[in-house]
């Protein structure tokens, strides 16, 4: 399930008042997290980002490129474009940079939200999440 | 099981319960199965035991120990992961987070007076801290540590060497980090509560609405058949039927973990098991089964979600649990009637009396 419903509720019910900005952080042990990462990323070139990460993680640990071809398929995806993507490493660059940031910020664990500056480490539900968004809301029109 | 009415040694009305527990000691004694309410006492420091008595030092290595990845596995989880300071030594989670890759499939308690408990863990299976501390690290779903790895790592380590030897005398090992674990967890104590100082005779700690709830939780709900002494709890173990986790119902991750943990406990079944058996997987004996540790209800407020599989999201699911007799089939309660207003006040009573300053710690320097 991961932090997809409970952060696209969050978008949704605050609306103009919140900015999502999503960070990579494969994890290291695992063979195939870093191309579910680029899978990420070339499903966003389409408009299909949460429903690629989605999928991926209902279908974990099976995320081998043929594999990730194939969810591309069940999505609609330009299957070449995506296919190209994920071959060339297109957005390996950025999937680096964000490493770099979350090793600089100490973090180990994901998910990791920063909702204005507080940090909340693993996955969380909708409550949760909005009761943090409306405090630095009030905090914000202060 | 039958309850008697609860008796409160409160400053005010100390006299009348004292009258009230003499009889119903009485009863106690010509009734077999009836149990009586204990009395709620201030909290005081944690008692340590003679061989890890608490000292600054101590404290200090067990402190960093705890915020140390190199007690996972993959170095990418401390003890602090699940048990975060600012979340009142628990996660805020339903289940647990865990090891990546794997699922937890218990609530993370709070560690605030966890110095105070006869058992550790929800099913009780380690009797002091000592005993409880190097648990989470070697469990294949926590830390995922091996035991034998870690000294060596530790070892390794110039500066932990020299905190071990200015503590211990001694080279590091697993017994002497479990029990500067133990030091640091024992540390971890309830500040300044408001029923800390109404116990002391500071009449205007707690508002009215609280004291109502708080005659309430010694009355008529009967909370404090269980919930009493200094934590608030009996330190006993009771099937309250509790309903599984519907969120979880299917995961494969956990369903794994449960069956793990019941195979390595010796459950013969383990493969058909589709529930937590709780204490059952401990003692082995059916009165145990899926029967949990009483928790704690100092600091309740900030420790949501409740029960061992976080289940209750709020307080008020948990009034209303009690309220209702418990879970089907239940033999431990009984339905109470409560009003809607009685469990506004029972809720404020767990509320602002049990909540103390929050624990502010400085994080340490890890080497």
């Amino acid at each position: 399930m991961g932090a997809g419903p409970a952060v696209h509720k969050i978008m949704k019910d605050f609306e103009g008042k919140v900015k999502l900005v999503v960070k990579h952080y494969p994890y290291q042990y695992r063979d195939f997290s870093h191309i579910a990462a680029e899978a990420a990323m070339a499903a966003n070139d389409q408009g299909k980002f949460w429903e690629m990460h989605s999928l991926m993680l209902k279908k974990s640990p099976q995320l081998e490129k043929k594999s990730l071809i194939k969810y591309a398929q069940d999505l609609g995806l330009d299957v070449k474009k995506f296919t190209d993507s994920i071959e060339t490493k297109k957005y390996s660059g950025i999937i680096e940079r964000d490493k770099k940031l979350a090793k600089s910020m100490d973090l180990y664990n994901t998910p990791t939200f920063f909702i204005n500056g507080r940090m909340v480490v693993g996955n969380r539900s909708y409550e949760y999440l909005r009761r943090i968004v409306e405090e630095e809301l009030k905090n914000a029109k202060k | 099981m039958q309850r008697s009415s609860a008796p409160l040694i409160a400053p005010e009305t100390r006299p009348y319960f004292c009258v009230v527990f003499f009889v119903a000691c009485i009863s106690f004694i010509l009734i077999s199965g009836v149990v009586f309410a204990g009395t709620l006492e201030p909290i005081k420091p944690s008692p340590a035991p003679i061989d890890n008595p608490q000292t600054d030092e101590k404290i200090e290595l067990g402190k960093k120990l705890f915020f140390d990845r190199r007690l996972s596995g993959d170095g990418t989880m401390s003890c602090a992961t699940c048990h975060i300071p600012e979340q009142a030594f628990a996660d805020g989670q339903d289940i647990s987070m865990s090891y990546p890759t794997t699922k937890n499939w218990r609530n993370s308690p709070t560690l605030i007076n966890s110095g105070y408990r006869k058992f550790l863990f929800y099913d009780g299976r380690a009797q002091s801290l000592e005993e409880q501390a190097l648990f989470p690290v070697m469990s294949a779903f926590e830390m995922n540590r091996n035991l034998d790895f870690v000294e060596e790592v530790i070892r390794g380590v110039p500066e932990y060497v020299a905190d071990f030897k200015k503590v211990f005398n001694a080279e590091p090992d697993r017994k002497k980090m479990a029990m500067a674990l133990a030091s640091f967890q024992r540390s971890l104590v309830s500040k300044n509560a408001p029923l800390d100082r109404y116990l002391k005779g500071d009449k205007r700690a707690l508002s009215k609405d609280a004291i109502k709830g708080l005659i309430i939780f010694t009355g008529k709900a009967k909370c404090a058949d269980c919930h009493y002494g200094a934590t608030l709890s009996d330190d006993k173990f009771y099937a309250l039927n509790l309903p599984e986790n519907t969120d979880f119902k299917d995961d494969a991750g956990i369903a794994a973990t449960r069956r793990f943990v019941a195979k390595i406990s010796g459950f013969k079944e383990y493969r058909d098991l589709n529930e937590d058996p709780g204490r059952y997987l401990v003692t082995k004996n059916k009165k145990d089964w899926k029967a949990f540790r009483t928790s704690s209800l100092r600091e309740v407020s900030k420790t949501a979600p409740y029960m061992h599989n976080g289940i209750f999201k709020t307080l008020d699911e948990v009034i209303d649990f009690f309220d209702r007799g418990g879970g089907e089939g239940n033999k431990s309660l009984k339905p109470l009637d409560l009003s809607s207003e009685e469990k506004q006040y029972l809720k404020i009573f767990l509320v602002e009396a049990l909540t103390g300053e929050d624990i502010v710690i400085k994080l340490p320097q890890i080497p």
